[in-house]
């Protein structure tokens, strides 16, 4: 694992050149460009919000900034698996011609959506004022969490990226489980909505997305400190992840060049 | 000190079909529930062997073409030194960075300009930002695009995108160049610039490997060329005999395909058909085929150079007479025959050729027997230095009787300082206005003498 790092961090200029890249090229030759950015979580949230809050009413109140708060992070995620399981059997192109360590390119595919919903906190923090939600110092708290996100995130990454060179399948695979863990997550609905002491239990500590969510949910929307309890074990889980990640890495990328 | 050092690198790959299925993940589970079922039943072969066995030793600061036919192994073999590959066997040293053009434009982006993709391509192909920074203008420069640098690259014509992507690809600063095939890139004035782009590279003493058909450039170009056939080594040595070796072996599969009906392509599993064995020469040096090819019809027996004096001598001064004296004997008559000398310097630069089909020297044909043939130079006019002779008899279509080829070594010695190849006959005028006209001629010795 530390290996595998280093590596990313000798690699660096090339994560970061790329990292750009994706960012410049996802809205160029649009009129709107890097608006979308802010365009399309907003207009996600804008459909949620007239679903869940006005059809099926939901009793939360400012409802589209408690969508947003768990929204942001989740498009985060999912973003970066579903683009990172196809991210180095897309590549062909560069891993048969340049050798380089293939863990760059999910990697840049996680950094470029990091990027993403880093720039798009300015308008969570908008939408919460405008509702009269005005941020606290618990937004500092901010930083470990999206940290361990990151790394969960990759390491998800790292393993659907080296198998989904062999199992092709893999990538329609997880589009749909991303949908399941999209509703699965509190990001619609208030965790407190669960009446079961037991089964909240078990959803925090079975998703780790769950966990995230929750947690910004309670430094963001609830003004309050997260729970270190499932924090704690996401974090576990992100570094053990990870290292099965670099493991399964390690092992498979001499495939990579040849299964491309 | 070796560059690259490759001992029986062997690679295999995986098939990707088996039994005409695509490798998904229900086909593996079905075959290996297959497998548990049945575990003696013979499964299908799954490997294809691209190299089996390469031994190949690149010194540092040469030149080496890599030769051979489609599908023998040569762009694996690019690969696995690249590192892109992991060899399956054998061993594999490297010493010194590497870059590799193995695809022009690896990684640009359609959508941005020629100035964003150099940055982009350039860090793909190991530079650091500073570095390509640092080069922008002499890329930019290079690649002739003028304004178009800053559209997208999508709006390019394929030649200006070769252009850019070979500009970039060649102001990385390798030790060791990898190069597959891309040399022919552009129109003619590129190209040139293109080489002239890779003799400096030659110059400034960088390993190049490349991979390449064009055998003509292979001979021009490189200081030794590796045949790889069916995935081994097949022959390693001099350009000129690696090639002519391999242009026969082509000769012969043609030939038998066109007998059996079976294509050249193939048979033999991909690897061309044995030569006949070669005949061998009954006089003359006892040399490797490295430096003596041909049927031996006819023979060179001896190759003498002679100074003014008329004594065996391979020190000449640049203003002094050279004989290079052949002997030859011919085993059959022969009535189509050409005798051609060509000088080399020490690095292999081509100096000078000629033969006697292109002076139109009578010959006595058909020639038999032995026999004398004598190149008279009455004034060498070479600057100082190595050179070496080259001296082939041969019919007037190329094929080649007997070819002695870096056997005669040649040290030319001046008593003036003058550089570059050539010393033409020449003397010195220097005009001023108040002491009118001096002349000075060249000293006695170095008089104009009359060449050719």
């Amino acid at each position: 694992m530390i290996r595998n790092l280093r590596e990313l961090y000798q690699y660096r200029a090339l994560l970061w050149s790329l990292t750009l890249r994706e960012l410049k090229a996802r809205y160029r030759a649009s009129v709107l460009g890097f608006l979308w950015t802010f365009l399309n979580p907003t207009l996600q949230m804008g459909v949620y919000s007239l679903i869940f809050g006005l059809i099926i009413q939901q009793e939360i109140p400012h409802y589209p900034f408690f969508i947003f708060v768990g929204m942001l992070p989740w498009i985060f995620f999912s973003s970066s698996v579903m683009a990172g399981a196809s991210a180095i059997s897309d590549r062909r192109d560069l891993l048969t011609k340049v050798r380089f360590p293939a863990q760059v390119l999910p990697a840049t595919v996680v950094a470029s959506n990091l990027a993403n919903y880093l720039l798009s906190l300015p308008l969570m923090i908008a939408l919460g004022l405008a509702s009269g939600v005005v941020p606290t110092w618990h937004a500092v708290i901010f930083l470990p969490i999206v940290v361990l996100q990151t790394l969960f995130t990759l390491s998800v990454a790292y393993v659907l990226s080296a198998l989904n060179v062999a199992f092709r399948d893999l990538q329609h695979i997880v589009g749909n489980l991303v949908m399941l863990g999209f509703f699965g997550t509190p990001i619609l609905w208030s965790i407190g909505r669960i009446s079961s002491e037991g089964t909240r239990t078990a959803l925090i500590y079975g998703n780790p997305m769950a966990a995230m969510t929750v947690s910004y949910q309670q430094i963001f929307y609830y003004h309050r400190l997260p729970d270190w309890e499932p924090l704690g074990t996401v974090a576990l889980l992100s570094v053990a992840m990870l290292w099965v990640a670099s493991f399964i890495f390690e092992q498979r990328r001499e495939e990579f060049a040849e299964l491309v | 000190m070796n560059a690259i050092v490759l001992t029986s690198i062997g690679k295999r790959f995986k098939k990707q079909t088996v039994r005409r299925d695509q490798t998904t993940l229900k086909s593996e589970i079905v075959r290996w529930l297959k497998r548990r079922k049945d575990p003696l039943k013979q499964q299908p072969s799954i490997h294809i062997e691209a190299l089996k066995g390469v031994d190949l030793t690149i010194p540092k600061g040469k030149t080496v073409g890599i030769i051979g036919r489609n599908g023998s192994g040569k762009s694996t073999l690019l690969k696995i030194i690249t590192g892109i590959y992991t060899p399956t066997s054998g061993t594999l040293e490297v010493h010194g960075r590497i870059s590799a053009l193995l695809d022009l434009g690896a990684g640009f982006h359609p959508d941005f300009s020629g100035r964003e993709n150099i940055m982009i391509n350039g860090i793909i192909l190991g530079m650091s930002r500073a570095e390509v920074r640092a080069r922008v203008d002499d890329i930019v420069a290079f690649s002739e695009l003028g304004e178009f640098i800053d559209e997208p690259v999508r709006t390019y014509s394929s030649g200006m995108y070769m252009r850019l992507a070979f500009a970039v690809a060649t102001h990385v600063d390798p030790e060791i160049l990898i190069i597959d095939e891309i040399l022919a890139v552009g129109d003619e004035h590129f190209g040139k610039k293109s080489m002239a782009k890779m003799t400096e590279f030659k110059k400034a003493g960088k390993t190049i490997v490349l991979v390449t058909h064009d055998l003509n450039t292979v001979q021009k170009w490189c200081d030794l060329a590796a045949w790889i056939d069916g995935g081994k080594t097949r022959l390693v040595g001099e350009p000129a005999y690696v090639v002519d070796q391999y242009r026969q072996a082509v000769a012969v599969a043609e030939a038998q395909a066109e007998k059996t009906g079976v294509s050249a392509l193939s048979s033999m599993g991909g690897a061309l058909p044995d030569l006949p064995a070669a005949p061998k020469p009954t006089s003359g040096p006892d040399v490797s085929p490295n430096h003596r090819t041909g049927d031996f019809r006819l023979e060179l027996e001896r190759v003498r150079l002679l100074d003014g004096d008329g004594k065996e001598s391979s020190v000449v001064d640049t203003e002094g007479p050279l004989e290079v004296r052949i002997d030859f004997v011919a085993k059959e008559p022969l009535s189509d025959l050409v005798f051609a000398v060509d000088i080399k310097r020490a690095d292999g630069l081509h100096v000078y050729g000629t033969n006697t089909a292109a002076e139109a020297v009578a010959l006595p044909l058909p020639v038999e027997g032995k026999g004398t043939v004598r190149l008279c130079i009455d004034r060498v006019g070479l600057t100082s230095g190595g050179y070496q002779l080259d001296v082939t008899a041969r019919t007037a279509g190329g094929v080649t009787y007997d070819s002695h080829r870096g056997l005669y070594p040649l040290t030319v010695q001046s008593k003036v300082n003058d550089v570059g190849i050539m010393r033409p006959p020449h003397r010195w005028v220097v005009e001023t206005e108040s002491e009118g006209r001096s002349e000075k001629r060249a000293p006695r010795h170095l008089a104009p003498a009359r060449v050719g």
